[in-house]
C-alpha cells in the first residue's frame, strides 16, 4: 500500500484519505470482523472447535463451487448452471460408486462435469450467447439430464465406502475441509501467481486490449467455464458423499449461494477485479451467518430474506465504493 | 495568434437580428483548454460554417450550442434568450435542433418512428400516425429521398440513416439547426438534395450552423465562415472574403510552432524493405493502398479523420478480418494477418489509438500491462516471477522515460502521458520489428510528447520500422522520414522528406484535392 493515491495531491490532508482508501479496499474484512463480534455475543459457542468444523465441512461443497465461480467472474463471465452440474455430479457419483468404486466414480464425475463446462464455454465464446442466457439454458438442460439419468430417484449405493470423502476425518478434521482448503489454495495460487490467472484478469478487465495483446481470449474464457463446472461436479460429489445419497434436486440454491459468496467478497460483476481471499471471506460470512441463524433457531424463510438483502447490499456498497474511489 | 482574425464587421448587428450570440466561451477538459474564450455571432436566416483542423475546438463549440456540453465560462444567447447549458431538452425548447455525425437512430424502429423520436405527434394521448405519415412524406419530397416510412431503420444504408437524422432535425420546425459534418456519408445526389433543402430553409428564415472538413462545400453553401485554430478563432468573415488557400492558411496559422524535429542517424542503404504491403483493402474504408517501411524509417500517415488512416493500421495489425492485401516482411512473403496473433507472429505490433478501450487494462498495474500477452517471458513453468517481471518492465519503462519506481502503480491512477508510455513500453516488450503507432500523443502534455517522439526515433535508429498516424499534422511532419497522405480511403500523395521537407499545407492540399474531384 505504498502507492499513495494520485488524487491526494489535490486534497490538503492525505492521511484521512489514505485510511479511507484502506477502509474501502478491505471493507469486507471489517464486515466479517464485525460479524464475528456480533456472533460471539449472540451465540458464544460459535468459536468452539466442533462448531468451526461443522461450519467448514457444511460449507465445503458450495465453497468449492465459489472458487470456480471466482474464475468465471474475474474473466468477465457468469455461470448459472453450477447448481445443475452440482446435482449431476452428485447423482453420477452415487450411481457409479457401486460399479466403479470410490475413485472410479470420482473420475466419472470429473469427465461429466468437464463435458458440461466445455459445452458452456463453447456456447459463450463460439455462439457468442450472453453468459447469463447461455448458462440459464444449459442449467435447465443439465438439470433435466440429472433427473433423467437418476430416474428422478435418490441414488443410494450399497457400498458405504463412497461416504469416505464426506464423513471421514484426518487428524480429527473432516476430509472435506482439507479438500476445501486445498481447492482454495490452488485457486488462489493459479489466479495470483500463474500466467494463466494473470491472463484471466487481463481478459476480464479489458477483453479488447487483451485480444490485441495476443491473448487467446476465447480459449481462456471457455476454460474458466470448464473449471467452474469441474468445481461444481466435485462439490456435488462431496455433498452426496456426506449425505450418503445422490439426488437430482440437490443443486437448488447452489448458483445463488456461490454467486453471493463471490460478490459479497467484493469481486466485481464486470470482471477483471477480485481475488480468491475475497471469496474465502465471502464464504466465511455466509457460513457464519447461516450457522448463527440456525443455532438461534431462526426460521429458514427469514434466512432467505436476510441472505437476499445482504447480497444486494454488498453489491450496492461495492458499486458505491468504486464510484467514490475513482 | 496573429491577426487573421478581426475581420468581424465593425458595427455589431442589433441583438434582435441575431440568432446566436456567444461571448467568451471557454471549455476546459481536465487541464487542457479546448476553447479559449471565443466570441461568435450568427445572424438570423444565414448559413454559418465552422472549420478548423481536428481538435481546433469547432465540434466542442457546436456541442455547447447544442446544449450537450457545459462550458467552463462564457455566455450564449439564443434568439436573445439566455442559453441553458447541458440540457438538450431545453435547447430544443429554444428552437435548436442538432444533427450529429455519429448516428443516433434506433435500429429496431421504423423510419417514420425514428424521425419523430421523442417528439411524436399525438392526439389526447394517442399517436397520430396519419399526421406523422403526412409530415414524413412531405419532408421526403422536399429532400427528394425515397425512404419508405415503414422501413426498419437498422436495415437502411448509412446514407439513408443519415437522411433520417436530418429529417428528424428539421421536422420540428426548429429555428436554429446545427449540423456536425452532415455530408460525410452522403453520395453526391443526396448531398445536393441536402444543400437545396438548406438553402430553402434559409429562405424561410431558419438559421443554420455546420461543421465541415470539405472546404468546397463550405465555400459553396455558407454565408459566413468561422475558422477555429487551437481553441481560438483565427478568422470569421463573410463568404465573399474567403478563398480556399485563405481558409487553409487560417486553419494552419502563420505562426506555425515548429515541432522539434528529432535528429536521425544516417540510414543504411540497400537493405530490403522491412515491411511491404500492397493492395491493402478494407471494404468500406480503404481501397488498394500500398505502403513500404524500411528498417530505421518512420513513415507518417497524414489525412483527416475518416480518411482511412486508422483502418490501414488496423488492417496491418490483423484487426480487420475482412481486409485483403499481400504482405512481405524483410523481403519474404508473409501471411496476410487476419488476427492480432498472426500479426504479432510477423513482428507487427500496434499501439492503438484508444488507450482506455483497446490499449490498457486499467485495473492492473503498469508492469502487468507491459507484460500482458507475454507473461511467458517473465515466468517459469507457468508461474509468474514477480522479480523478473519487475526487473524487465523497469527496463522498458526507463526507455520511455516512465518513472521506474512506479511500475507497480495501477494504470487507472496514471496520467495520460504515463499511460501512453506504458502502452509504448508494452509494445516494446514484445520485441517488435514493425511498430504501428496510432495517435501517440493525443491528450498528453508537451513534455511527455517530446519524450515519446524522441524515443520512437531512437527505436527507429535501432533498426525498427515505425508507422505513425496522428491528427497533429505538424507532429507527423516532425516525426517522419516519409509521409503518405490519405483521403477517402485512398493514398493520394507520398511526400519524401529526404528530398524536400513537407509543410502542413502540402498535406492539406493533397488531402483536399480528392474532395474536389468527386
Amino acid at each position: 500500500m505504498s502507492n499513495v493515491p494520485i488524487s491526494s495531491a489535490a486534497k490538503p490532508a492525505s492521511r484521512p484519505l489514505f485510511t479511507r482508501d484502506i477502509f474501502l479496499q478491505f471493507g469486507v474484512v471489517w464486515a466479517f470482523v464485525l460479524l464475528l463480534v456480533a456472533s460471539a455475543i449472540l451465540y458464544p459457542r460459535v468459536f468452539d472447535p466442533n462448531n468451526v468444523k461443522n461450519i467448514l465441512s457444511q460449507s465445503a461443497p458450495v465453497g468449492i463451487v465459489a472458487v470456480g465461480m471466482t474464475f468465471v467472474m474475474i474473466g468477465g463471465g457468469f455461470d448459472l448452471s453450477v447448481g445443475a452440474i452440482f446435482a449431476l455430479g452428485a447423482v453420477v457419483f452415487a450411481h457409479l460408486a457401486d460399479p466403479l468404486g470410490l475413485w472410479g466414480a470420482a473420475g466419472a464425475v470429473v469427465v461429466a462435469s468437464t463435458i458440461c463446462g466445455v459445452i458452456n464455454g463453447l456456447i459463450v465464446t463460439k455462439l457468442r450467447v450472453n453468459p447469463f442466457v447461455a448458462t440459464l439454458g444449459t442449467g435447465s438442460a443439465f438439470g433435466g439430464y440429472a433427473f433423467i439419468y437418476s430416474d428422478a430417484a435418490p441414488q443410494v449405493p450399497n457400498d458405504f465406502s463412497f461416504q469416505y470423502l464426506g464423513t471421514e476425518a484426518w487428524f480429527g478434521w473432516p476430509i472435506s475441509i482439507y479438500i476445501l482448503i486445498a481447492v482454495f489454495l490452488i485457486g488462489a495460487f493459479v489466479l495470483a501467481r500463474c500466467t494463466y490467472g494473470r491472463s484471466i484478469y487481463a481478459t476480464g478487465g479489458n477483453t479488447e486490449a487483451a485480444r490485441l495483446s495476443g491473448i487467446p481470449v476465447d480459449v481462456l474464457r471457455a476454460s474458466t467455464y470448464v473449471m467452474t463446472a469441474l468445481c461444481s461436479g466435485i462439490g456435488g460429489m462431496i455433498l452426496s458423499s456426506r449425505l450418503g445419497v445422490g439426488q437430482a434436486d440437490m443443486g437448488g440454491s447452489i448458483a445463488l449461494d456461490s454467486i453471493a459468496i463471490v460478490v459479497i467478497g467484493g469481486t466485481s460483476l464486470l470482471g477483471g477485479e477480485g481475488t480468491m481471499w475475497r471469496t474465502a471471506i465471502g464464504l466465511l460470512i455466509i457460513a457464519t451467518l447461516t450457522n448463527v441463524f440456525d443455532s438461534l433457531a431462526i426460521n429458514n424463510n427469514y434466512q432467505l430474506v436476510a441472505k437476499g438483502v445482504i447480497v444486494i447490499g454488498a453489491v450496492a456498497l461495492d458499486i458505491y465504493a468504486r464510484r467514490i474511489r475513482t | 495568434m496573429q491577426s487573421t482574425a478581426s475581420v468581424l464587421p465593425a458595427t455589431a448587428p442589433e441583438p434582435d437580428r441575431l440568432a446566436l450570440q456567444a461571448t467568451g466561451v471557454e471549455m476546459r477538459y481536465s487541464g487542457t483548454l479546448a476553447l479559449k474564450g471565443v466570441d461568435v455571432q450568427a445572424e438570423k436566416g444565414t448559413i454559418h460554417a465552422l472549420v478548423g483542423e481536428n481538435g481546433a475546438g469547432k465540434s466542442t463549440f457546436l456541442g455547447i450550442i447544442a446544449g450537450r456540453v457545459v462550458p467552463t465560462r462564457g455566455t450564449v444567447r439564443i434568439f436573445d434568450q439566455p442559453h441553458v447549458f447541458g440540457v438538450p431538452r431545453q435547447a430544443r425548447r429554444l428552437g435548436i435542433a442538432t444533427i450529429y455525425q455519429e448516428l443516433t437512430i434506433v435500429p429496431a424502429l421504423s423510419a417514420q418512428a425514428n424521425v419523430f423520436l421523442g417528439q411524436v405527434k399525438s392526439h389526447s394521448g394517442l399517436l397520430d400516425e396519419r399526421a406523422m405519415r403526412r409530415r414524413f412524406e412531405e419532408l421526403a419530397a422536399e429532400m427528394s429521398v425515397s425512404i419508405r416510412p415503414d422501413a426498419i431503420a437498422g436495415r437502411l444504408s448509412v446514407a439513408d440513416q443519415q437522411m433520417l437524422e436530418i429529417m428528424r432535425g428539421i421536422q420540428s420546425g426548429a429555428k436554429l439547426l446545427l449540423f456536425d459534418e452532415p455530408t460525410t456519408s452522403l453520395a453526391p445526389p443526396e448531398r445536393e438534395a441536402l444543400f437545396r433543402l438548406m438553402r430553402q430553409l434559409r429562405g424561410e428564415g431558419t438559421t443554420m450552423m455546420f461543421v465541415s472538413h470539405n472546404l468546397e462545400e463550405v465555400l459553396d453553401l455558407s454565408d459566413v465562415v468561422t475558422v477555429f485554430r487551437d481553441g481560438n478563432l483565427s478568422g470569421s468573415a463573410p463568404r465573399s472574403e474567403w478563398t480556399k488557400p485563405a481558409l487553409i492558411r487560417a486553419m494552419v496559422g502563420h505562426d506555425v510552432v515548429e515541432n522539434r524535429r528529432v535528429e536521425r542517424a544516417p540510414r543504411k542503404p540497400g537493405a530490403a524493405p522491412l515491411l511491404m504491403a500492397t493492395g491493402v483493402t478494407v471494404p468500406g474504408a480503404i481501397e488498394n493502398v500500398d505502403i513500404t517501411v524500411n528498417p530505421g524509417e518512420i513513415v507518417g500517415i497524414g489525412g483527416l479523420v475518416g480518411s482511412g488512416r486508422t483502418s490501414l493500421l488496423r488492417a496491418l495489425a490483423g484487426l480487420e478480418p475482412r481486409s485483403t492485401g499481400t504482405l512481405s516482411i524483410n523481403g519474404e512473403a508473409a501471411k496476410w494477418p487476419e488476427t492480432p496473433r498472426e500479426a504479432l507472429k510477423s513482428g507487427i505490433v500496434l499501439v492503438p489509438e484508444d488507450r482506455k478501450a483497446q490499449g490498457l487494462v486499467l485495473g492492473m498495474s503498469a508492469m502487468d500491462n507491459i507484460a500482458i500477452g507475454r507473461f511467458d517471458a517473465v515466468s517459469r513453468f507457468g508461474v509468474i516471477s514477480n522479480s523478473k517481471m519487475n526487473q524487465k518492465s523497469r527496463a522498458v519503462a526507463r526507455e520511455f522515460g516512465f518513472a521506474e519506481n512506479r511500475v507497480g502503480t495501477i494504470v487507472r491512477n496514471l496520467s495520460g502521458g504515463n499511460q501512453q508510455k506504458v502502452m509504448l513500453g508494452k509494445a516494446r516488450f514484445r520485441g517488435p520489428r514493425i511498430l504501428l503507432v496510432d495517435e501517440p500523443t493525443r491528450g498528453i502534455d508537451i513534455g511527455a510528447k517530446d519524450e515519446i517522439m524522441t524515443t520512437l526515433r531512437r527505436l527507429a535508429d535501432d533498426g525498427l520500422g515505425i508507422i505513425v498516424v496522428s491528427s497533429d499534422l505538424e507532429e507527423v511532419i516532425a516525426a517522419s522520414d516519409r509521409i503518405l497522405v490519405m483521403a477517402e480511403g485512398q493514398k493520394v500523395a507520398e511526400l519524401d522528406q529526404a528530398t524536400q521537407p513537407a509543410k502542413v499545407q502540402d498535406i492539406l492540399n493533397a488531402a483536399f484535392k480528392v474532395m474536389t474531384h468527386e
